[in-house]
């Protein structure tokens, strides 16, 4: 049973909707900036990637329809979530049809309330509205409640690479048979848990990260979410697919909690499975969104990995240096970027690179680069505790 | 799929110990803590030192059945919360020093996937590995995983499993929404405490499950899941899964369900019971292991253990029947809110597949 995404919505720090984020890849305008609204004593010291709208405005957007104890991650998952169900034209009863699964995916959840969490944790508060709003899962709750789902629901955390699984599961399920649609994605907002987690092991930058660049100094948090809408081949019809999920790969790098191996073990057993099960070979991918976090060990192993599986390594660039990494959310959102490369033919230039990493002579793409006839994009997620997950969309 | 091996830290003496029913333990109060082992030979004192409950529960149920079964084809772990201890730890420091200088083992264990993260690192293992975190149907999705790359073919054997801790901050905030009793409650009386609120259990399962089975092999047939689901969807839910499985509702020998003493959340047992169980064998869990979100995998030990050891304690049983037990269903909710149903047999009495 072949998958297609017939829906997408995002909102990032580039845009509050699909079209946005599309307009500013094209005319390559970075979200990175010094952070207008997340409060951290690092706020100044590091730049972020912010969705432009506080809470207040985030909540006029959103229909809440009655739910309580919302958070910056549930009201970012509610907004991409509408957009991408109404993107796709899918109506309530099939949203709630219990052949339409929801799988979700995210690193910070609720945490990003962190001092009401302190207060309530050490019961310090008499506040109970948030009581039930700090697990990974709550934001799926939430939208399970207004939307009514009863299909199958699930949520994935394997850190950085979790909706790239969330995006593989819900495939795997419509071939199972055990859904006819998925909704498929994840989120996560900027929080004091991630900046001091990430600060503790060094790798934020306080410049714009810089991927795949020799005298890159670390990532920039970003926050965002991303949600599409996979249906079987059955019950498309004559909709409007923007491409099929023709691949995936998952593998444990099984060498560090926090590190990759030199030889990108988990890397190349990912992207391998990716092309097989997408039957196709490495030459056939047109163009990889990588993950190009802009750390000194991601970049180095990603290119060690591109070295090996790829005879010509193909037009590459990591959109992070857009958005910033948005964790949980990453996976979802570079698929839709990916997905916009299949449809628009143009492959999103990687910013701020100027040279390449040490002896490998290898570039990431600099400028728009336009191509007819593209087939297949990889996009690539790797997570701490040795996740990875190579995704393959194919065009519809 | 089919349970090879099982191993499991709880409540109750289960640890490499096959007679745990024969001395089962009462509990006095909210919190139900796992019976733990010295984890001797299993994980360095090194590491054992800096590791949280949650992670050292998991390797310690995990690793014995790794490097027993040799390379497995992927690890699945369900977890609603991971090493929530930690989490909390880190967080309070974040709050306690104003965002100083901090360490980063807190944070790195804090992370849900740890422990399919540590598992795979320590037995080199680079097959598939996820963690599924969905609070009440954590373990469900992970069974469902399984079940998809055991059935497609991607896997032969897998290991699959779930961890969840009692951490004074989670069972804080549960405390302060109303989820545990007010009133000090005795394990043995939970079932029929007829008051508000539950008691707070934790625990680690892992089982081995095959494609394939082995002679006394226990099969878990299916699995499926519902959240905010009406009465009637959760009744058209078990009548869906029954049929698909070419069964009827008597076939099904013993129920077990997820009775926790709530009496704002138990009628959905009883009603279930009632509509569709009435002369079957109904057993308990929750009063050996207590409630947490990823307990429906102690439910599918109990039913393994019941079906192919007939083991049989008068803790769990609710309602007798003189049934001989070839297929058991668990039907278990969190909260009232996500829903689940387990469907497990006994391959030697039955003609059964996959």
């Amino acid at each position: 049973m072949e998958v297609f995404i017939t829906g997408m919505g995002c909102v990032t720090p580039i845009g509050n909707n699909k079209h946005e984020n599309l307009t500013s890849l094209t005319e390559s305008k970075s979200g990175l900036k010094k952070p207008a609204i997340f409060q951290s004593k690092y706020a100044s010291d590091f730049i972020f990637g912010e969705v432009d709208m506080d809470n207040t405005a985030l909540l006029s957007l959103v229909d809440i329809n009655g739910l309580t104890g919302l958070t910056r991650t549930d009201l970012l998952a509610l907004m991409a979530f509408d957009e991408a169900i109404n993107d796709a034209g899918l109506s309530r009863e099939e949203v709630s049809s219990n052949k339409t699964a929801f799988i979700s995916a995210s690193t910070v959840g609720g945490m990003c309330l962190t001092n009401q969490l302190y207060d309530d944790s050490n019961l310090k508060s008499n506040t109970t509205e948030f009581l039930e709003s700090y697990s990974g899962s709550a934001h799926a709750q939430q939208i399970c409640k207004k939307y009514r789902i009863k299909g199958l629901v699930n949520v994935i955390n394997t850190a950085c690479s979790s909706s790239a699984n969330a995006i593989a599961y819900g495939t795997r399920l419509i071939k199972a048979g055990r859904a006819t649609r998925a909704v498929v994605g994840g989120v996560d907002s900027l929080s004091k848990y991630t900046v001091n987690g990430f600060n503790s092991l060094q790798i934020l930058s306080n410049d714009k990260c810089t991927p795949f660049d020799e005298n890159r100094k670390g990532l920039n948090l970003g926050e965002a979410a991303g949600y599409l809408v996979l249906e079987a081949a059955n019950v498309v019809a004559k909709k409007n697919c923007y491409a099929k999920v023709a691949g995936y790969g998952n593998s444990n790098d099984a060498f560090h909690p926090s590190s990759m191996s030199d030889h990108a073990k988990g890397i190349t057993i990912a992207i391998n499975k990716a092309l097989e099960a997408a039957n196709i070979s490495s030459a056939d991918i047109d163009y990889i969104n990588a993950h190009g976090t802009g750390t000194q060990n991601n970049d180095l192993i990603e290119l060690t990995g591109f070295k090996t599986i790829f005879e010509t390594i193909p037009p590459f660039s990591s959109t992070k240096s857009y958005i910033g990494h948005t964790l949980g959310a990453a996976g979802a959102v570079e698929a839709i970027y990916s997905v916009f490369s299949l449809i628009e033919g143009d492959f999103y230039p990687n910013l701020n690179f100027n040279t390449p990493i040490g002896d490998l002579n290898v570039l990431p793409i600099t400028e728009v680069v336009h191509k007819k006839n593209v087939r297949y994009v990889m996009s690539n997620s790797y997570g701490f505790s040795g996740n990875c997950t190579s995704l393959i969309f194919e065009k519809a | 799929m089919f349970i090879k091996d099982i191993l499991s830290i709880s409540p109750q003496d289960t640890y490499n110990n096959h007679n745990y029913w024969y001395n089962v333990k009462t509990y006095i109060g909210n919190k139900l803590s796992c019976i733990e082992p010295s984890y001797d030979g299993i994980i360095k004192p090194s590491q054992l030192r800096r590791m949280g409950k949650a992670l050292r529960m998991g390797i310690g149920c995990g690793l014995p059945l790794l490097d027993k079964h040799g390379k497995v084809d992927g690890i699945i772990i369900g977890t609603s919360e991971g090493g929530l201890e930690d989490c909390i730890k880190f967080l309070n420091q974040i709050v306690d020093y104003d965002e100083g200088t901090l360490t980063p083992t807190n944070f790195m264990q804090s992370t849900p996937n740890a422990l399919s993260g540590h598992l795979a690192l320590i037995t080199g293992n680079t097959n598939y590995n996820i963690t599924h975190v969905n609070k009440g149907l954590s373990f469900e999705n992970a069974l469902i995983d399984a079940q998809m790359l055991l059935q497609d073919g991607s896997a032969n054997v897998l290991l699959v499993g779930s961890v969840e801790e009692i951490s004074d901050y989670n069972y804080n905030i549960e405390q302060s929404a109303n989820q545990y009793k007010k009133v000090e409650c005795r394990s043995n009386e939970l079932i029929h405490s007829n008051t508000e609120g539950t008691v707070c259990g934790e625990g680690a399962v892992m089982f081995v499950l095959s494609s394939q089975p082995e002679n006394g092999s226990i099969c878990i047939k299916d699995v499926d899941a519902i959240t905010f689901p009406e009465e009637s969807e959760l009744l058209d839910l078990c009548k869906n899964m029954l049929r698909r499985n070419g069964i009827v509702t008597n076939d099904i020998d013993g129920v077990i369900v997820g009775l926790n003493g709530d009496i704002r959340t138990d009628h959905w047992y009883t009603n279930f019971i009632s509509s569709l169980f009435s002369d079957q064998t109904i057993y308990t869990y929750k009063n050996l292991v207590g409630e947490y979100p990823t307990s429906a995998s102690f439910a599918v030990k109990l039913a393994h253990d019941i079906l192919k050891n007939n083991m049989i304690c008068p803790e769990i049983i609710f309602k007798n029947s003189n049934r001989a037990q070839k297929n058991i269903l668990i039907y278990n909710h969190f909260k009232g809110v996500q829903h689940s149903l387990i469907l497990i047999s006994d391959i030697n009495s039955s003609n059964e597949s996959l």
